[in-house]
């Protein structure tokens, strides 16, 4: 056994004690068993840990092993990953200064209670959110998928194989289920405040070294592109289109994101909120860009690594980083431990919000009542133990390809948040019918293989379809009636 | 819980520094970051180029880093001037 081996194993359970330790220090400040309690965590999470947590649960599993692998894989123009991580971030201006009024005012628990609230009374209003919760929980599943793939590849990596592929996922899911089932969004906000730390310290640390054993930047670029050449050339025009249509993509996805939109209903404030989103901000620059460097660094050292294995490519740097002497193998483990954390903390935040989707939105429990907190539990609970299984199976594919899927359905979502909020003109049946058609194009182009047309996402294909059908068909139907817009209420 | 009394920094502050309305200069920021997400991407050379090295990295690549990180400087600063209520008085429901 390797000293990184040895110090991986020791650091790997130091890490799950300490998250043990915080799940019941969560579960001792809880305020109740209600919804609003274990998932909004009484919508009192301060700037700090809304930060960290909004910043753990955007970096995940993808940004860590996917990101690094797709940088290896396409080189230099991988640098769009920035770029698209940010936009996240930008796009949530058209979004959050709206939303979080409305969602304080009317105490939402999930992003269905914004639709539902929205479509109050028209006609077509339940299928509406029938159709947004089913593309959410698809999206969410596949996350936690992709987590789930993930946890399993680092764990059998960093320990040697110590910890099978199969056993990490099965240690890791568990762990994730006790402590989000013990301490709800309080432990999940927490820990993710942990783990961001974590990630960001460990990151640091490796990015430095890559820097330093390359002897700078230019020389690294000089290795690269010497192992390389092509990926420094400009990119061709169906690159370049793919370049802004993932930055379209991510960019209008993420915001509709369902644990995102939590965290912007379980903020404490509205001074809170913005102060996280502005240090948000940075986070692409701290984070994206460090795992895309990582990734290019990759080239010169792995030549030949196949598709699948691309996403491999961090954890066979930290192995090569810690077999460099002692102190480099503490840091490797330090590193692994950050991934591993980025990878929970997304877990977490998806198992939490498939719960109170899958409880309220889907099945239609009441808001209010602790019995939709324990079947949230458990219907997060069976979706978990179901992801573990389909994960230890279907080992072989690529984290990137999933985000791409995610992203692709989720985005269909998008007038119904973002057209809703600042239309008041948009009504719930021409909204679904385009919901339908944007998935309806986005599945059958991922079915038949074609997941973009000269760059273009099939996904913004859709979504271009399904905008134009949803203001298209609202205009023809005209503004709804005064009950339905004012969704029942006298203001 | 909120706390009494905690409700968004009106960001007037700004307007009496720069005479422009915060929201005004906000929205004039996000233009900016528009512009930056533009030019981030090559479309100014011809697709297959060789690149001259700039900072280290291909010239296209260092273009668009410098794009991105004006970027996240011009959208912090716009979330700082960002107004959001929670007091429902203030709230500028869509609706």
């Amino acid at each position: 056994m390797t000293e990184f081996i040895r110090f991986g194993l020791s650091g790997l359970v130091f890490y799950l004690l300490g998250l043990v330790a915080l799940a019941f220090v969560a579960r001792r400040a809880r305020g109740g068993d209600t919804p609003a309690d274990h998932f909004l965590a009484s919508r009192g999470l301060g700037g700090f840990v809304l930060f960290l947590t909004l910043y753990a649960t955007a970096y995940s599993g993808n940004s860590l092993l996917g990101y690094p692998g797709e940088a290896y894989r396409r080189g230099f123009s991988w640098i769009m990953a920035t770029g698209f991580m940010l936009s996240i971030v930008v796009v949530f201006h058209a979004l959050v200064p709206r939303l979080r009024p409305i969602a304080v005012r009317h105490r939402f628990v999930t992003p269905g209670d914004w639709v539902r609230h929205r479509f109050h009374g028209e006609s077509g209003a339940r299928v509406l959110l029938f159709g947004v919760s089913v593309l959410m929980t698809i999206a969410l599943a596949n996350f936690l998928f992709a987590q789930l793939k993930a946890m399993g590849e680092l764990s059998a990596e960093v320990t040697g194989g110590v910890i099978s592929y199969e056993m990490g996922i099965v240690l890791l899911a568990g762990m994730i289920l006790f402590y989000e089932t013990l301490g709800g969004m309080r432990a999940v906000a927490w820990t993710d405040a942990a783990q961001g730390i974590l990630m960001m310290v460990g990151l640091a640390a490796l990015a430095a070294w890559l820097l330093g054993e390359s002897r700078g930047l230019a020389a690294m670029s000089e290795q690269i592109l010497a192992a390389r050449p092509e990926i420094g050339r400009v990119p061709d025009t169906v690159e370049r289109t793919n370049w802004l249509s993932s930055i379209v993509l991510m960019g209008l996805a993420s915001v509709v994101y369902p644990q995102a939109i939590q965290r912007i209903y379980a903020a404490r404030d509205g001074n809170a909120l913005k102060r996280s989103l502005a240090f948000m901000s940075f986070m692409p620059l701290a984070t994206t860009l460090v795992v895309t460097l990582i990734g290019l660094a990759a080239i010169p050292r792995f030549v030949g690594l196949g598709e699948v294995a691309a996403d491999r490519v961090m954890p066979l740097l930290l192995g090569q980083w810690a077999s460099t002497g002692s102190a480099y193998a503490v840091a490797a483990v330090l590193v692994f431990l950050g991934a591993l954390a980025a990878i929970m903390s997304t877990a977490d935040s998806c198992l939490l919000s498939l719960g109170s989707s899958l409880a309220e939105d889907l099945f239609g429990r009441p808001r209010d009542a602790v019995s939709t907190t324990v079947f949230a539990k458990r219907a997060a609970g069976a979706v978990m133990i179901g992801m573990a299984a389909i994960a230890m199976v279907a080992r072989d594919i690529t984290l990137w390809g999933l985000i791409e899927l995610k992203m692709e359905l989720l985005i269909q979502c998008v007038p119904a948040f973002l057209l809703a909020i600042r239309w008041r003109g948009l009504r719930a049946t021409p909204s679904w019918i385009g919901l339908v058609l944007g998935s309806a194009i986005a599945i059958a182009g991922t079915v038949a293989g074609v997941k973009r047309i000269e760059g273009v996402h099939v996904g913004i294909i859709g979504l271009a379809c399904n905008l134009a059908v949803a203001s298209l068909g609202s205009l023809t139907l005209g503004w709804p009636g005064v009950t339905a817009r004012n969704g029942g209420e006298s203001r | 819980m909120r706390r009494a009394g905690s409700t968004a920094t009106p960001p007037g502050r700004v307007a009496l520094k720069t005479g422009v309305s915060a929201p005004r200069l906000r929205r004039i920021l996000l233009a900016f970051v528009g512009v930056l997400y533009a030019l981030s991407i090559p479309w100014y050379r011809g697709g297959g180029e060789t690149a001259g090295s700039w900072l280290g990295l291909p010239d296209w690549v260092a273009v668009a880093l410098l794009c991105y990180t004006g970027a996240a400087l011009l959208n912090a600063i716009a979330w700082l001037l960002t107004e959001i209520p929670d007091d429902e008085r203030s709230e500028r429901d869509s609706r």
